[in-house]
């Protein structure tokens, strides 16, 4: 007799653990739902105008020099693309109002930790004309990075091309050349795929220098 | 991600100009835009306050902050009337935005326009035709990438009877 209460209490057991299992993930699910009806279905990942890309004017880098350029950075030191001469290089160009640019921002952070040992370091290059220094000093420590930030002269993002579409990275590698150059927001994995591609190119007897 | 070496195979994508239509003598904005309007002719009631309309368009892909966006960081849609002699224009109206992510960081919140937005302009007006010129302030984005903000010359066409 005893047994069979102890084995109906466990079956009564079992049977509400799966019940609430089950009603938590049908609630989930109706959770998710409803998320996704409230959500806009935006941005058709191809056709529409955007699928088309954008119009990019300017030069394209990739597999030339990049060019040179010296900026001021937060701190109002002078920082020159010349300084880190024999390292691969990251230079992005983002805003303060640009959201992609802010979500790969950390990305990047996170990668010039993981690749420092081989001397990867990241620029920058803020394209905001408007944003004040301490707006963009706010937007770069919310986006949690401690890399170089390097305001505009006004002149860079012609000479590289990015007048007109945020973000847009440029991957350098040793030898100041260009191997890689993308424009919008890329998956992580892609932007590592880059980065790798930088620091695997080039002479690497060339000495490391700049900060 | 757009590759540069890729997207230079695209299309050109639209350079859009804001179309002004009808008989109304608009000149077009000569930069690229991502936005439109259409201006058209609006009765009132000469005297009596009313409250019109003025209908923009975000082209297909794209998107811009609402007039409210999450962030302080992002630039809002505004926009902005001169005044014009015989029209008292009260605060602009403007539609709530409507909620959306990037499919990389479902937890950031951004609040835009899409598709057709309309922005509502209580006016007061004496007599006759009357011209606002005015300008709309946004930035656009798209699905992966943001475009620098951008200045849509506007012209609200009033006659009151």
């Amino acid at each position: 007799m005893r047994k069979a209460v102890v084995l109906l209490v466990m079956v009564v057991g079992v049977t509400l653990m799966l019940w609430a299992g089950w009603h938590n993930l049908r609630e989930r699910k109706l959770a998710m739902q409803r998320a996704n009806e409230a959500r806009a279905t935006l941005i058709p990942d191809k056709g529409g105008d955007a699928a088309q890309g954008p119009e990019l004017e300017g030069p394209k880098l990739t597999g030339k020099v990049a060019p040179a350029f010296v900026l001021t950075n937060l701190e109002g030191k002078k920082v020159s693309l010349g300084d880190y001469k024999g390292r691969p290089v990251l230079v992005n160009f983002w805003a303060t109002w640009c959201a992609p640019c802010k979500l790969e921002m950390p990305w990047f952070e996170e990668f010039r930790k993981q690749y420092a040992s081989q001397g990867f370091e990241i620029l920058g290059i803020t394209d905001d004309a408007d944003a004040g220094k301490d707006v963009i000093s706010k937007a770069a420590q919310k986006a949690g990075v401690s890399y170089p930030i390097l305001l505009t002269d006004g002149k860079i993002e012609k000479a590289y091309g990015a007048t007109d579409y945020l973000p847009m990275s440029f991957y350098v590698d040793r030898n100041g050349v260009v191997v890689e150059e993308t424009a919008g927001l890329g998956t992580k994995d892609e932007i590592e795929a880059n980065i790798k591609k930088a620091i695997a190119s080039g002479n690497k007897t060339v000495s490391a220098g700049g900060e | 991600m757009r590759a540069i070496a890729l997207a230079g195979l695209l299309a050109i994508p639209s350079v859009l100009v804001a179309q002004q239509s009808g008989d109304l003598s608009t000149p077009l904005a000569k930069s690229k835009q991502y936005v439109s309007y259409e201006a058209e002719e609006q009765a009132v009631k000469a005297g009596k306050r009313s409250v019109v309309e003025m209908r923009f368009r975000v082209m297909d892909g794209y998107h811009v902050n609402s007039h409210t966006p999450k962030s302080e960081l992002l630039i809002p849609t505004a926009l902005k009337l001169d005044t014009a002699d015989g029209v008292k224009a009260e605060a602009v109206q403007y539609p709530a935005g409507t909620q959306y992510s990037f499919s990389f960081e479902p937890g950031e919140k951004l609040d835009v326009y899409t598709g057709v937005f309309t922005v509502k302009v209580p006016v007061t007006v004496v007599a006759g035709a009357h011209t606002l010129i005015g300008a709309l302030r946004y930035q656009a984005c798209d699905n992966a990438a943001c475009y620098p903000p951008k200045t849509l010359p506007v012209q609200l066409v009033l006659k009151a009877k």
